[in-house]
Formats: C-alpha cells, sequence, structure tokens
C-alpha cells in the first residue's frame, strides 16, 4: 500500500517540464535513428518503396525527405 | 534584419554558416553560432569570454560541442530526461555506431555529398538571432553586436546554453563583464 502512495506521489510531484523535454528529446532522437537507418537500406540497394513499407509510411513521404541528392 | 548588425556579428553569422559547411550538417544550428563566436578576436563577445576566463578553454569548449553532436545534438539535461524513461542515449548512440560507425548519429552527410549548397539556418539558430535583436532592443542599444548573440545563447535551453554554463558562461555573469552590471538587475 505505502508503495502505491508512494509511487504516485512521485508521479505526481513530477515536473511535466522533464516529461515533456523527455518527448521533444525522443522525437530529435528518432529523427536521427531514421536518417540512419534509411541511408543505411538505401546504401544496400533498397528501393524508396521497401523502405517505406518497413516504415510504415508513403513511398512519396520516405523519398521527399531523404531523396534529395 | 541584418541592417543593424555589427561587422563582428555579421561575421558570427557567415563564420556560423561555414561552420555548418565544413561539418556537412544538414542546417546551420546555434551549436556553429556558438563555434563562430570562439574564433572571434577583437571583438565585445572575445572579450567577454576572456573576461571569463573562456579564451583558455576554447578546446574544452569545442569538445563539449562535439561530443552533444555525437549524442544526437541532445543536451544533457535532454539525455537525463530520456533516462527517465528508462532510455539511455549513450548506450543507443554506441550500438548505432558499432553497425554504422563514428559519429553516425552526428547527421554528417559528407559521405554523400548531399546537402552541399547553402545551408539554411536551423530554427534554434534563428532563434538565438532573434534573441540578440531582442536583447539588443531591451538595452536600448542601436545596434546588435556579437555580444547580444552571445547573451542569446545563454537565455535559449539547449546544448550552447549547456556547455557555456559549464564554462562558467551565463547570462548574469555576462551582464556583469559586459556591463559591469550584478546578479541583482540580471533577467
Amino acid at each position: 500500500m505505502t508503495e502505491a502512495t508512494d509511487l504516485a506521489q512521485r508521479a505526481g510531484d513530477r515536473d511535466p517540464r522533464v516529461g515533456l523535454r523527455a518527448v521533444a528529446a525522443l522525437r530529435r532522437l528518432l529523427e536521427q535513428l531514421e536518417a540512419v537507418q534509411v541511408r543505411s537500406a538505401r546504401n544496400q540497394g533498397w528501393s524508396w518503396q521497401e523502405i517505406a513499407a518497413e516504415l510504415g509510411v508513403s513511398r512519396q513521404a520516405v523519398h521527399k525527405k531523404y531523396g534529395r541528392q | 534584419m541584418f541592417e543593424r548588425f555589427t561587422k563582428d556579428a555579421r561575421d558570427v553569422v557567415r563564420g556560423a554558416a561555414e561552420h555548418g559547411e565544413r561539418e556537412g550538417a544538414q542546417s546551420v544550428g546555434a551549436e556553429h553560432l556558438l563555434l563562430a563566436l570562439l574564433d572571434r578576436e577583437a571583438s565585445r563577445a572575445s572579450f567577454a569570454l576572456a573576461a571569463l576566463g573562456v579564451t583558455e578553454r576554447k578546446a574544452s569548449v569545442r569538445e563539449a560541442l562535439g561530443e552533444a553532436r555525437r549524442r544526437a545534438g541532445l543536451s544533457r539535461a535532454e539525455a537525463d530526461a530520456l533516462a527517465g524513461l528508462g532510455i539511455d542515449v549513450a548506450e543507443i548512440v554506441s550500438r548505432v555506431e558499432e553497425v554504422h560507425g563514428a559519429g553516425a548519429m552526428a547527421g554528417d552527410h559528407k559521405d554523400k555529398g548531399r546537402w552541399s549548397g547553402r545551408r539554411s539556418f536551423s530554427r534554434g539558430a534563428k532563434g538565438i538571432l532573434e534573441g540578440a535583436l531582442r536583447t539588443a532592443a531591451g538595452r536600448r542599444d542601436g545596434h546588435i553586436g556579437d555580444e547580444h548573440i552571445l547573451l542569446a545563447l545563454t537565455v535559449r535551453p539547449g546544448v550552447p546554453a549547456e556547455v557555456l554554463a559549464d564554462h562558467g558562461v551565463t547570462y548574469e555573469s555576462l551582464q556583469r563583464v559586459l556591463y559591469g552590471e550584478g546578479t541583482a538587475q540580471a533577467g
């Protein structure tokens, strides 16, 4: 019981700024990871269609974002 | 926007673009503005940095910026926030580098000759330049000098502000050496 209250209290105490900052940081980390993986796939001869299918987005979206030479 | 920029301030903007280009960065960021500020000599900002003892520690500042770049440009505060979610940024970077090579998470594209040509300024860098304008306006300074860019860098949360603070450069300490104002009047 005490453990649960303790946890709830700590969660309540938590500064929303830290949580929001984590989300923003995660987004940037995600962007970097995506760029690394897309570049690697292209270097291995993957088509935009194949990359898009794995990422779960449209071919146009991937190409627009990374297709510039 | 640049009409009221002093020659030193213009040189910082130009220098930042050169740093971004040299790095093969996607865009010119706030960290490139700081790198360009470190290159300045005999300017208001370089005087302030010297007064705060940063001149001898430029290598340390550059190194800290490089470290942040390697961890996907995340500040320590951001990495700590992610650690709170159980995400170990250092671990992710090291695993990615194991497979894709050192600096893979730094977002460089030099190898492919991509992103060549003129780089645009990132939202962060534009925010710093706007902050410099506001700082100058707030002080009723008729010009925008490189010291205003430096002041703006210490105010906006992110890697440059964090690295500067680690080296004793804060808005307050700059106010003191630039204008002889105490911490009470700062902000």
